[in-house]
């Protein structure tokens, strides 16, 4: 009898799987031509374009329009910012990076990836670092399509010119950009300086946590401690050795620099590398050496992907379209056809590291200094919710000792750690 | 009644002055009313409570957010610079469009004057963010053409975004060259029209050309003039997207006016719309009075 009653809910529940899972199918198919649009907010990193190329494929699947609008970095935050708190749902797909994963996740902003992505997508090929920066309090968020850590990049043929050694630590960094320094022909440095949480401070957190700082002591900033000082002062005595207007300098300066071949070393994004060997755009092709950050500067992880939009997907069918196209832009076959294109800074996959074209393209220099620098990867920022409007509140200080308006770092420091106080005071009492 | 207070009806009947004035001003004030209202109730009220782009829940915290304006050091810093891109931008815009027409008055004629003024209005048709991001790499130290001549001599380029000093006044240029320019191609049209012989009377009398000008026909131009100077000082408050281009507010906080930082904390990175919305109200009220004493004035100087 017993037994007979466990077998009848057995089936029972098999019954109902099996109901359940042909009726996610059915709604898939009923959902062909009931999404008329799904707008998708980006920043124009190589990924995109090539996306917004072949999107003729995944909007002929589902009968749907795919709008992929593009701003820059510091707008697309802030209008996805302003879409998602405000219940506006104008977007079903919003770029989203490690700096706001953790504002959006509190706030519900985006849905939990997983339970929403087709089984054969395969999460666990995407590689670990990218994972744990999607990933909020053990949920993922995003579908990460870019991302990495830092990277030395420096001229092999001027340091050989000079019979230098790629510097190993922070001492001999400085020598170097010091030797290196010829201008007007070739400066020893470039930096980030212009304002900003992913800006100047993302380049100025790895000399800070090198030297031991501490974001917070517990609910108190610590920024503002003499670490903070000693790192601002370190960064900003290498721009002695940086162009004319690297104060205000965004990464996209600091690239064009380094390949238009004004510049000797860097610490960069790895993704950049890539650039520097990109023939039709770089003068300084071939001629670059790779190498982990000299000790003992950790590296920067980050990661940039898809998430969907709770408020701007309120039906079934357009949380399974949103779904889809996060799903289609992420998959291996879409890292695999990015490859072919020849676009080699934006993975996320493990799958890809292993691709035949991808190792025949990339340089293995700069293989192997990623590679190296995998073990000192880290998000180096404080994983908050406030950390956007703390980190540009820190950024803007950072600015203005960059490009000389404050001269006291102290101050600075103290000036940001004021606001991030207040910041915190204000969102406990909201 | 007098009949030059009446106007012709389509049916051919004249309506009163008045009456005439109410149904021509009306649906464009109503309009007008309709459309500026509600945004500034809206800003009213949000500038009393305490919302966050970061958490949906909010609260009325009473005049909280212009109190803290009274310590904001950033914000001190916003006026003094709106202030000074006023003076600046307004002042030269108009001083260019001066000497430049009279200069094109006195020396070009004919069809050469009506290219240069086709090549004059160029600029002001080019859009500002377009503009800014030309000028932007114009004034890059190491690729910008306006560096290029220094570099031609052995001088060090000049960073005339990245610094605090130079900042300012380097967007300001791209200002002036938009407007300016386009003042001067009006100004030249207006001096076209003025009847030629108080100026030949002044010539007679031995004035030097700059004295008929300044003394002669500037001054019968001068509500043209202040309607001029209105026109570019509204203008100039709406110059967030020049300045969002060049410089986003830097270096630091050297080009940040009172709109750019009341974007950066309400839909920049901070996502504070309240106090955002207070310094609007601000602004609101510091433009209303400033007008309002300058159009008093203006009427003075006009008559």
């Amino acid at each position: 009898m017993k037994l007979r009653t466990i077998g009848r809910q057995v089936s029972i529940a098999a019954l109902a799987l099996a109901a359940f899972a042909t009726g996610a199918r059915a709604a898939e198919n009923e959902c062909v031509g009931k999404v008329p649009v799904i707008r998708v907010i980006a920043q124009p990193i190589l990924t995109i374009p090539f996306l917004d190329k072949n999107k003729g494929e995944f909007e002929k699947k589902w009968s749907t329009k795919v709008d992929i609008q593009q701003f820059g970095e510091n707008e697309r935050r802030a209008k996805s910012r302003l879409d998602a708190s405000q219940g506006a749902g104008a977007y079903q797909v919003y770029y989203i990076d490690e700096a706001n994963v953790a504002e959006y996740a509190t706030n519900k902003w985006v849905l939990p990836l997983l339970d929403l992505m087709p089984k054969d997508w395969d999460w666990n090929d995407f590689l670990e670092g990218r994972r744990a920066v999607a990933t909020y309090k053990d949920v993922a968020y995003f579908a990460p399509f870019e991302g990495g850590g830092d990277v030395m990049m420096y001229r092999k043929d001027l340091l050989a010119a000079k019979g230098l050694q790629p510097p190993k630590n922070l001492d001999e960094l400085k020598k170097v950009v010091a030797a290196l320094n010829d201008p007007p022909n070739v400066y020893g440095w470039s930096a980030r300086g212009r304002r900003g949480s992913g800006m100047n401070v993302w380049r100025w957190t790895p000399f800070f946590r090198a030297m031991g700082g501490q974001w917070f002591d517990g609910d108190k900033p610590a920024f503002n401690s003499d670490i903070g000082v000693k790192a601002t002062q370190y960064y900003l005595d290498l721009f002695k050795f940086a162009p004319p207007g690297s104060g205000t300098n965004t990464w996209s300066e600091v690239i064009e620099g380094f390949r238009g071949g004004q510049v000797g070393l860097i610490v960069e994004s790895d993704v950049f590398g890539p650039w520097a060997e990109d023939k039709t755009k770089s003068r300084i092709a071939g001629k670059v050496g790779y190498a982990p950050p000299p000790e003992p500067l950790p590296s920067a992880g980050f990661a940039h992907g898809f998430a969907i939009s709770s408020k701007g997907n309120p039906t079934d069918c357009s949380k399974t379209v949103s779904a889809d196209f996060v799903a289609w832009s992420t998959s291996k076959d879409m890292e695999a056809r990015k490859v072919k294109a020849g676009i080699l800074s934006d993975f996320a996959r493990k799958s890809t590291l292993d691709n035949p074209d991808f190792k025949a393209q990339v340089n293995p220099d700069y293989i192997k200094a990623l590679l190296d620098t995998a073990p000192k990867t880290d998000l180096l920022i404080w994983k908050s919710p406030l950390w956007p409007e703390v980190g540009d509140d820190l950024g803007l200080q950072l600015e203005e000792v960059f490009t000389g308006s404050q001269t006291d770092i102290k101050q600075a420091l103290d000036d940001a750690a004021d606001q991030a106080s207040e910041a915190i005071k204000r969102a406990a009492g909201q | 009644m007098d009949t030059a207070d009446l106007q012709a009806e389509p049916s051919g009947k004249l309506l009163p002055r008045g009456r005439f004035a109410r149904l021509a001003l009306g649906p464009p004030l109503a309009l007008l009313v309709l459309m500026s209202l509600p945004p500034t109730i809206g800003a009213l009220l949000l500038a009393f409570r305490n919302v966050s782009l970061m958490s949906p829940g909010s609260r009325w915290v009473g005049f909280a957010n212009f109190a803290r304006m009274l310590t904001d050091r950033r914000l001190h810093n916003a006026l003094r610079i709106s202030l000074l891109w006023e003076v600046v931008t307004v002042a030269g815009a108009v001083v260019v469009a001066v000497l430049l027409s009279v200069l094109i008055f006195e020396s070009i004629k004919g069809r050469a004057r009506d290219v240069i003024c086709l090549a004059l209005i160029l600029p002001i048709l080019l859009p500002r963010v377009s503009a800014g991001l030309i000028w932007r790499f114009m004034y890059s130290p190491l690729m910008g053409v306006v560096n290029y001549p220094l570099q031609l001599v052995g001088l060090p380029p000049v960073e005339y975004l990245s610094q605090p000093g130079t900042a300012l006044y380097a967007v300001a240029v791209v200002d002036i060259w938009q407007w300016g320019l386009f003042f001067a191609v009006i100004m030249l049209k207006l001096l076209e029209t003025l009847p030629a012989s108080p100026l030949e009377a002044a010539r007679l009398d031995h004035a030097s050309t700059w004295g008929v000008h300044w003394f002669v026909s500037l001054p019968m131009l001068r509500p043209a003039l202040i309607t001029m100077l209105f026109v570019k000082a509204v203008e100039s408050l709406r110059s967030f997207d020049l300045i969002y281009t060049m410089t986003n507010g830097g270096p630091g906080i050297a080009t940040e006016t009172l709109d750019l930082y009341a974007y950066q904390t309400g839909i920049g990175m901070s996502g504070r719309i309240s106090y955002a919305a207070a310094m609007s109200v601000l602004l609101l009220i510091l433009s209303t009075i400033a007008f309002s004493v300058l159009w008093k004035r203006s009427q003075r100087w006009s008559a």
